[in-house]
């Protein structure tokens, strides 16, 4: 399904529309420019309107606890005011302004404008994601273009279409396709047509569409990165038992599938009896959190378990690192390994533990330079502060309380970044 | 591989007491690809099974999932024939099959379809509801397809999925042309191919309130399984039904076959509609969460093992699809074997993770 001008067109449409948005975007971009209010609205109508149940039957498949949660979050993070903090937050003063005169030099209006056509090459693994990613292109402007992802399950465009509902001037400015990743040539006409593309993957995959992207068009990546948990002197750390319990339910609720989810969990200590001391001490909690996080349906049990077990496989062919030292549970496993690598876990609750004595943080930090995002601590709350300067010194973009590694903070950034200000460009124009 | 022949020389395709000769087939077919194949003896290595010495009964042989088959090409020894999945999520595995296996495989059909009474000698026109056969196709289910319209002598074969220069396309007007001229003749018409698009036409032929009377002894086989169709919730009474009233094809004459690339036995619906497990094959329903086996009655995990193949190492593996094992000693048709039903399959394997997001682009692309 393709949402194109406000209708929707069958996927096979795609080249014909494709080759008409090469002369659309031009008259558009000639004619006005989208104002952040006409955004703010719809998305303010369509939280109330899932805050009053309207798509209550859209969010049925979502376990009902999921669903409660995710109206809380929009409750807030979808309001006006948020929204308007949002836009401040990230854009700054975003009013024309004139340069100050200094003797010699002309003056300048300086402002700050869309990038123009922004390209979204979105993430299925957050649900609403590549609705949310289109909302931000819109409140910088841009006319967008959304690639949703294939594992879609048709929430964003359902979506995507109730903003337009609200607001019909939307419809110049997004164009959604559901085209498939293989699908190389249309890809690569949608990248022609942009200014920016905003992707979303891992190492591999950004670089293939740096491949795809013609020179010129400017790259907005959100990598992959890694989380990891960091324990200190738990013996010390008040109700150590609860901070487990927290970083257990983050594991099972993520199933480390989050940039920001716990793949590795650090003991700052060299020593390797301390290390698997420390995992079976954290087995009955994750256990315990992986079973009540289980789903209850079959299917999904199935293919979690056909995926840890594929992996392991995979360990026992080369293909990933392999670990001999595991200590399994039930939908569970700790996987003991004797390095300090920052690196993915086989996920879907089977984390890494290792050693990582705080004399080596730099070191290790370092070498995962690229892939540093989030950190979780558990110590005690003197070493708290050290712990968190030492951390993003070297890199990191967020220390949180293990239990709250993938949370959401009102105000935050992405990857060190604020994504409406590298979805618009400055302008200057001579008094 | 003389315990593979003897196994499948077994005069009667459903012997229940031949067990043993199955679990020793198993091990020599093992002992063969722990020596013939790398990366299947890291496999079973790193799950404990160091040698053949381990293994104490069927479940014990180390399962490979269709969904490493589909990331990982196993070989295990030369080969004659290679197929392939058909694919459905775009990932493919590669199955090959050596000489022996391809004798054993060709024994088992005909034993198996004689026993269900569907090799015939009189001459019959074919509609394969499937792929026409293409040099670019290299599915088991197009070969299968095909290999099936040899069951009795083909006086014609009409194809539905047609190759063009887009791929694929199904043909119903076409089918419905065939039909009105096969009404006229003599020779029964064999239907051969996908349920779903079976259920297709019956559907459009309803619509268009069209029906015809098909010569006696016509037949409709299906096979490629309900797997892209359960949200169409055709029940089978409902496909029974059509089935005589657009074409007027009785239920017993509706034959179903199961299989998989992975696991090529051809499981044969009985008249009770059951997949007994042939002699050739054993079943292990396994726990969702912890892979132990389950019995009788529980859903779980498929895991099809079977000493057919020494090419490629799919002595045990496991599917993506949820099944019930039964209990069959109480079926009406005789047959006392356990019989497979399959209810479902795992939830989507695109596991959705950061680094998946835009990953799936270079699944097909190498950019």
């Amino acid at each position: 399904m393709i949402l194109y001008d406000g209708k929707t067109y069958e996927s096979s449409e795609q080249d014909r529309l494709l080759t008409e948005l090469e002369n659309r975007i031009p008259e558009i971009l000639g004619k006005k420019q989208l104002s952040p209010e006409v955004v703010i609205e719809a998305v303010e109508c369509l939280r109330n309107d899932l805050l009053e149940g309207k798509f209550d039957d859209l969010l049925a498949s979502f376990p009902a606890d999921v669903v409660d949660s995710y109206k809380q979050q929009a409750e807030a993070l979808l309001s006006k005011e948020h929204l308007h903090k949002k836009l401040e937050t990230e854009l700054g003063n975003t009013y024309e302004y004139t340069t100050e005169y200094i003797k010699g030099f002309n003056q300048i209006r300086v402002r700050k404008m869309p990038l123009g056509v922004l390209f979204h090459i979105a993430a299925g693994n957050m649900d609403f994601l590549p609705a949310y990613s289109l909302a931000e292109g819109l409140m910088t402007g841009n006319i967008n273009i959304l690639k949703l992802p294939s594992a879609d399950n048709g929430l964003s465009l359902k979506l995507i279409m109730q903003l337009i509902g609200y607001r019909p001037e939307l419809k110049d400015y997004i164009y959604v396709f559901d085209t498939s990743s293989s699908d190389i040539q249309g890809m690569r006409k949608m990248a022609e047509l942009s200014n920016a593309i905003s992707v979303w993957g891992s190492d591999m995959a950004i670089a293939a569409v740096r491949g795809l992207a013609p020179t010129g068009v400017k790259i907005i990546e959100w990598g992959q990165k890694l989380g990891f948990c960091y324990i200190t002197k738990l013996d010390e750390v008040e109700d150590a038992g609860k901070e487990l319990e927290g970083l257990a339910k983050h594991i099972a609720q993520t199933k480390q599938l989050l940039c920001s989810s716990c793949q590795v969990i650090y003991v700052d200590t060299s020593d390797m009896s301390e290390v698997k001391a420390f995992a079976e001490k954290f087995l009955p909690f994750l256990e315990a959190a992986a079973n009540a996080n289980r789903s209850e349906e079959i299917g999904v049990r199935a293919r979690d378990t056909l995926v840890s077990y594929t992996q392991r496989l995979k360990s026992y062919l080369g293909e990933e690192e392999r670990h001999d030292n595991v200590i399994r549970g039930r939908s569970c496993s700790l996987i003991i390994a004797p390095d300090s690598e920052l690196e993915l876990s086989p996920m879907m609750c089977n984390v890494l533990v290792k050693p990582l004595p705080r004399e080596n943080i730099g070191k290790v930090l370092y070498e995962g330079r690229y892939h540093l995002q989030t950190a979780g601590l558990i110590c005690p709350a003197e070493d708290r502060k050290y712990l968190a300067e030492l951390f993003t010194r070297c890199g990191l973009i967020r220390v949180t309380k293990s239990s709250d590694m993938s949370a959401y903070f009102p105000g935050e950034c992405h990857d060190g970044e604020y994504a409406l200000s590298r979805y618009v460009r400055i302008v200057n124009v001579e008094e | 591989m003389k315990l593979r022949r003897k196994l499948f020389a077994s005069k009667d395709p459903y012997d229940c007491t031949r067990s043993q000769l199955f679990l020793d087939a198993c091990k020599e077919n093992y002992s063969h690809l722990i020596t013939h194949c790398d990366d299947y003896k890291k496999i079973s290595e790193g799950l404990g099974i160091k040698g053949v010495h381990d293994i104490k009964g069927v479940c014990d042989i180390p399962i490979i999932p269709t969904m490493l088959m589909k990331q990982h090409d196993f070989r295990s020894g030369r080969y004659m024939v290679m197929a392939t999945s058909s694919g459905t999520s775009g990932k493919m595995s590669h199955v090959r099959f050596e000489f022996g296996a391809l004798m054993a495989a060709l024994r088992m059909s005909i034993k198996v379809t004689r026993y269900h009474g569907i090799m015939s000698f009189r001459p019959c026109r074919y509609i394969v509801m499937g792929y026409k056969p293409h040099r670019s196709n290299k599915t088991a289910v197009a070969k299968t397809a095909y290999l099936t319209t040899f069951l009795a002598p083909a006086i014609s074969r009409k194809f539905i999925l047609k190759h063009t220069s887009e791929g694929y396309k199904p043909d119903f007007d076409g089918i419905v042309k065939a039909l009105e001229k096969y009404e006229k003749g003599k020779a029964p018409v064999r239907f051969m191919g996908f349920p779903s698009y079976t259920f297709f036409l019956f559907r459009l032929l309803e619509e268009r309130g069209l029906s015809f009377k098909l010569p006696k002894n016509s037949r409709i086989m299906l096979g490629g399984g309900w797997k892209q169709f359960y949200q169409e919730a055709a029940d089978k009474e409902t496909f029974y039904k059509l089935a005589k009233k657009t074409l007027n094809i009785d239920e017993e004459n509706i034959t179903e076959f199961f299989g998989a690339v992975e696991h090529p036995i051809l499981y044969t619906d009985c008249a009770a509609h059951h997949f007994h497990v042939p002699v050739y094959s054993n079943i292990v329903i396994r726990d969702p969460d912890t892979l132990e086996p389950l019995g009788m009655g529980k859903t779980g995990l498929v895991n099809l093992i079977s000493p057919l193949c020494k090419a490629t190492p799919i002595l045990s593996i496991m599917t993506d699809d949820l099944g019930i094992l039964h209990d069959g000693s109480t079926c009406p048709c005789g047959v006392k074997s356990p019989y497979l039903e399959i209810v479902g399959r795992v939830a989507p394997e695109d596991i959705k993770t950061c680094a998946a997001g835009a990953a799936d682009i270079l699944q097909g692309v190498k950019v």
